[in-house]
């Protein structure tokens, strides 16, 4: 309970700030009306529309990037000529805010849904390719060396020794590729779209209706936060019985 | 990825796919196989670069985004290490602010810009704050987490040699908690670097970002693509830099994150 403390005092002061002009409420509508103004506007059906399509976006950039990503990590993981054949290029990609490829891919595809999906996942694509390949690549030996003894190869030994030795690393790529993408779909909505709830707030902000502005900006934050907990929650059933690797 | 004990040598394996990727460009563009409006020759846009950079042009651009870098980057790492090791020592202050910054940390830096330039006018200023706001969160929980997974053992046995208070923050606690800071502050920055683009995307005149966004929006391709390479050295040459640094100011640690983020 005591953990609301802060949240609460801080909202608290916000309402009374606003509501006594201390700060504009112009820009800085109290926080009651702000939740008024998403229920209004979430029970007249206003932000499903863009709610979906971000939503899909979202879908669509992990899916891409998932299923490029992580076999390609784990062959690289594996394969010693294929990692040294890749990591330079990957190293030098990877640091690259991937939003700056936003305008290329729009050339390459056309301004449309193809462009901004692709930049997402190309995002996501590289988390989960470089979590899954260094994953891959530092398993135990030892690992590989028993299941080998007791006579596992090929198929057998990838999918009961090195898949499960892997996974942890897969679904931690997994998951922060996912947050990875979320905000990379946000972004380039918030730039280039003319849909969806990145969209949406930069609408409301050049029409200075902040109301709904922060309204929007909540439903984002809340997604975010049930994105990110739901695959955590994933993350630990599937792999009760061994510790995250990484912090997070 | 790389393992630490590698020892620097002349590699050329890991340049022949670039290499063979900007020949197949090349050729593909100069013979109309590409459409070369879309993708001018490698060629080209390096003759194009190095113009720009010698007539300042670019490095001027340059300039805006690595100082609008470096103050979202400050803004976001001394505040974010100090909280991070306040919550990782006092389980009070942990559970205080958890909750709040859980909440705040999901939300994609680039749409506090509006809410950060109502409250701050001067524009560069809002810049700088938006661009700090998820770095901040990132070295907090880096931090934090670092100091929670301290071995107790250390911590247990310098206390009965009597270190305490001060001595024991500066000489016990901080030193090895170093290796979680400074991943925090290596993944602290490269998302700086993404907001910061981000947001000269869509609010700047000037600054790599915009010169992407405009000189696309002109159709001046060639341009684009300068600004591209350019925020890609960019990356790379600040990963670089960060990683040379761990390796010189704690050699004995790994980074933790090579894994996990």
């Amino acid at each position: 309970m005591s953990g609301a403390a802060l949240p609460v005092l801080l909202l608290a002061a916000w309402e009374i700030a606003a509501r006594t002009a201390v700060v504009s409420p112009r820009y800085f509508p109290p926080p009651t009306v702000i939740a008024a103004t998403l229920s209004r506007l979430l029970t007249a059906g206003e932000f499903w529309g863009d709610a979906l399509t971000t939503l899909s976006r979202l879908a669509g950039a992990f899916l891409v990037a998932a299923l490029a990503g992580v076999p390609l990590g784990l062959a690289m993981g594996l394969w010693r000529p294929l990692r040294r054949a890749l990591e330079p290029a990957v190293a030098m990609l990877y640091p690259l805010p991937k939003i700056a490829l936003l305008p290329l891919f729009l050339i390459l595809l056309g301004v449309g849904e193809g462009a901004f999906v692709f930049t997402a996942a190309v995002t996501a694509f590289f988390q989960i390719l470089t979590s899954t390949a260094g994953g891959t690549a530092t398993i135990d030996p030892r690992l590989v060396e028993a299941g080998r003894n007791y006579g596992a190869r090929g198929v057998t030994l990838f999918r009961k020794v090195i898949l499960p030795a892997a996974l942890p690393a897969v679904l931690t790529g997994l998951r922060l590729g996912l947050g990875l993408a979320l905000i990379t779909v946000i972004a380039v909505e918030f730039v280039a779209a003319k849909s969806g709830l990145g969209h949406l707030v930069f609408r409301y902000w050049q029409m200075l209706l902040t109301g709904e502005m922060y309204a929007a900006f909540l439903l984002i934050g809340l997604m975010g936060l049930g994105a990110t907990r739901g695959l955590r929650a994933v993350q630990r059933r599937a792999l009760g019985w061994q510790e995250e690797i990484g912090w997070r | 990825m790389s393992r630490p004990v590698r020892r620097w040598r002349l590699d050329l394996v890991p340049l022949i796919l670039p290499a063979l990727v900007l020949v197949a460009w090349e050729i593909a563009s100069a013979t109309g196989l590409l459409r070369a409006v879309f993708f001018p020759r490698p060629s080209t846009i390096a003759r194009l670069l190095l113009a720009q950079v010698a007539d300042g042009t670019l490095l001027a651009h340059l300039g805006l985004t690595v100082a609008r870098l470096t103050a979202a980057f400050v803004l976001a790492a001394v505040p974010g290490v100090a909280v991070g090791l306040a919550m990782g020592m006092s389980r009070r202050t942990r559970e205080g602010l958890d909750p709040l910054f859980a909440l705040l940390y999901p939300i994609p830096s680039v749409l506090f810009l509006p809410l950060v330039s109502f409250a701050l006018r001067q524009e560069e200023v809002a810049v700088a704050v938006t661009a700090a706001f998820t770095s901040f969160f990132l070295v907090v929980y880096t931090t934090m987490t670092g100091v929670q997974q301290l071995d107790r053992t250390v911590l247990e046995a310098a206390r009965h040699f009597g270190a305490h208070g001060r001595r024991f923050f500066l000489t016990v606690l901080l030193p090895a908690t170093l290796p979680a800071i400074f991943t925090g502050l290596r993944l602290g920055l490269g998302y700086t670097l993404i907001v910061v683009v981000a947001v000269e995307m869509v609010s700047a005149q000037r600054g790599l970002g915009a010169l992407l966004w405009l000189s696309w929006q002109i159709l001046k391709v060639e341009e684009m693509y300068v600004a591209l390479v350019t925020v890609a050295v960019l990356g790379a040459v600040l990963t670089g830099a960060v990683e040379w640094l761990r390796r010189r100011l704690i050699p004995w640690a790994q980074d933790i994150a090579e894994v996990g983020a």
